[in-house]
């Protein structure tokens, strides 16, 4: 198991066992955490030490509680977590959610994929892009 | 839909009846409030007149009696100095006499008339005559008193005096026959002043009294087909907004059901592929299939939402570019099928230039897709400016503008006459899905587009023999 760990906040339960299958599928050796909303996630973050910061967070927009815009908002404006790098994973295709998520600092914005295969695919990339092609905090 | 358009085209009508009626009925009482003025003005004026002339004639009566008096007081006085030699009554007589003058010149310019003049100066004349006579008799004191000169004298005086008396006597009698004349025109006119005053008055007032009630209906009316009409923008605004929030469902969370569908199929045949039979295989097939398509709806329906809010401004549009433009876009298609596309040179005009290219597009590769198997499709693009009275089934408001006329008329397989309206109702096909790929929204979006503009798209066709799609764009436009 590698020390450093993704994060996944999303408050539907078929897309989390999903991702999972996907990453599985995959072999990423990661330990994925899964949240079922922004609430839990930032509870997580404050109690997690600088040392093991995950190597980024795939971020749901719509959630209750605290939703995606929310949490991105808190993350970005925090010295300590504002470098974990964020990907927005979800449905909507709207301009304005995409727009408004550059604007508040995501990293990246990627739409939740129709098709199991696709999503597997997808997720082999931003693995890829994230774990091993682009360098990021440690 | 329909009643509502027809009650709208009775309404137009009634106003325009009323219009006119409002302005024949204007017009009608004016002209009689002019023409019953102008009678009203020149009876008054005679009335005027007759009362001049009623009050002429009282003065000259007047005059003549007091003309009439002076002289008798003269022949009074004249004969008891004869008599008495009193010099009291010669001094009378000359008073008298030096008064008979300004009232016989007074006479003189009263009465005109010729005939009754002539009576005037020979009155005067015989005034004369009679003074010439006899004022010797008390001018000069010393004058014979010969008993029968005086008698002599006396009867050639009673003689003019008499005379005198049948002139006054006829002045008089003419006089007061005029007086009774003029008075009765006078009369007459004033009775007729007096019908015409209440004429006036009861035209006048019928015209206030209807042009009040006509405004006041039509302002009640009007409120009511204000209120009737910011009812319907109320009800317009929030089946739009209802249109949005159902945009973004589908948008959302319609999508996501559908995708859990696809992924766990997807995934199901993945990983269990080998354990599944042939005819499960073929069922998981379908259910990834339909949830393809059901997705495609979806996405369709969205893009027509889409069109209802466009949320741009118009700007002036180049219809030769967007042509152009879809060509480019269209380009490979259009090679595959060696597809010919010939057109007239097209106007510019304000609309909405996204939704104008979408217009082009789908017409166009409507056209290539209907084509006949084995024969290119060739498509032609022609132009001309119309009246709107040339456009049928026309809002009867349209009726007096110009629009442009856009034809595509293409050598395509066509389709039945009885569906030229069918083929613009979303999601509406003529052929299976194994013939002709796609959801039947592409002329959805041409009417969707086209009455965003205000215009009106008509299509025409035989089967086998092409068709033929007409769109109408207003000259002026009058988007917001």
């Amino acid at each position: 198991m590698i020390n450093q760990s993704i994060l996944m906040a999303d408050d539907d339960a078929d897309d989390r066992f999903l991702v999972q299958a996907a990453f599985e599928d995959n072999n990423i050796p990661h330990h994925i955490l899964f949240f079922e909303d922004g609430e839990q996630l930032l509870n997580h973050l404050s109690t997690t030490s600088g040392d093991n910061a995950p190597s980024f967070i795939l971020l749901d927009l719509n959630m209750p509680k605290r939703d995606g815009r929310e949490v991105l908002k808190v993350l970005k404006s925090d010295k300590h977590l504002r470098s974990i790098p964020i990907i927005i994973f979800s449905t909507s295709k709207a301009p304005d959610d995409v727009n408004s998520s550059y604007f508040l600092g995501a990293n990246s914005y990627v739409v939740k994929p129709s098709s199991y295969e696709h999503l597997k695919d997808v997720i082999q990339k931003i693995s890829d892009f994230w774990l091993n092609t682009a360098m990021i905090p440690s | 839909m329909n009643l509502t358009s027809l009650q709208l085209l009775n309404r137009s009508l009634d106003e325009r009846q009323l219009i006119w009626t409002i302005r024949f009925l204007f017009g009608i009482s004016i002209l009689l409030i002019i023409a019953l003025s102008y009678s009203y003005h020149t009876i008054n004026q005679e009335l005027i007149h007759y009362s001049e002339r009623v009050d002429h004639t009282q003065r000259t009566l007047i005059i003549l009696e007091k003309t009439t008096s002076k002289f008798y007081q003269t022949i009074y006085h004249g004969r008891t100095y004869l008599l008495l030699r009193d010099e009291a009554n010669k001094r009378a007589i000359l008073e008298n006499i030096r008064e008979l003058n300004p009232l016989m010149d007074e006479l003189d310019s009263l009465i005109t008339p010729p005939p009754l003049n002539r009576r005037v100066k020979e009155l005067d004349a015989t005034m004369d005559q009679l003074y010439e006579r006899t004022h010797v008799y008390w001018t000069d004191s010393t004058y014979s008193t010969n008993r029968q000169e005086q008698e002599a004298l006396l009867r050639e005086a009673s003689v003019l005096i008499e005379q005198a008396n049948r002139i006054i006597n006829d002045l008089n009698k003419a006089e007061t026959k005029l007086m009774h004349n003029r008075m009765q025109s006078r009369d007459n006119y004033k009775q007729q002043v007096y019908r015409y005053n209440w004429v006036i008055m009861l035209v006048a007032l019928v015209f206030l009294s209807s042009s009040f009630i006509l405004l006041d209906r039509e302002l009640r009316r009007n409120n009511l087909y204000r209120i009737e009409l910011e009812n319907k923008v109320e009800n317009l605004n929030r089946s739009n907004s209802e249109l949005e929030q159902f945009a973004y469902v589908a948008s959302h969370d319609l999508q996501e059901p559908l995708r859990k569908i696809q992924s766990f199929s997807d995934r199901l045949l993945l990983k269990h592929r080998h354990q599944l039979k042939d005819d499960a295989l073929i069922m998981l097939d379908k259910i990834n299939e339909s949830a393809q398509r059901m997705q495609l709806l979806i996405n369709d329906l969205l893009a027509f939402s889409r069109l209802v809010n466009p949320g741009y401004k118009a700007q002036q549009v180049d219809l030769n570019e967007v042509l152009e433009e879809v060509k480019n876009n269209l380009s490979e298609t259009i090679k595959e099928q060696n597809a010919v596309i010939i057109s007239a040179e097209l106007p510019s005009l304000e609309a909405y230039p996204v939704q104008m290219t979408q217009l082009f597009q789908n017409l166009i590769s409507n056209s290539i897709k209907y084509s006949k198997p084995e024969v290119s499709p060739r498509i032609a693009i022609s132009y001309r400016l119309v009246g709107g009275a040339e456009i049928p089934d026309i809002k009867p408001a349209h009726k007096d503008l110009q629009f442009h006329r856009i034809e595509f008329a293409d050598n395509g397989i066509g389709f039945s006459p009885e569906y030229a309206e069918k083929i613009f109702v979303i999601f509406q096909r003529l052929h299976g899905r194994d013939e002709f790929e796609g959801t039947g929204i592409g002329l959805a979006i041409c009417r969707r587009v086209i009455s965003n503009h205000n215009g009106y798209i008509i299509a025409e066709g035989q089967e086998g023999k092409g068709a033929r799609f007409f769109i109408y764009l207003p000259l002026q436009p009058f988007i917001s």
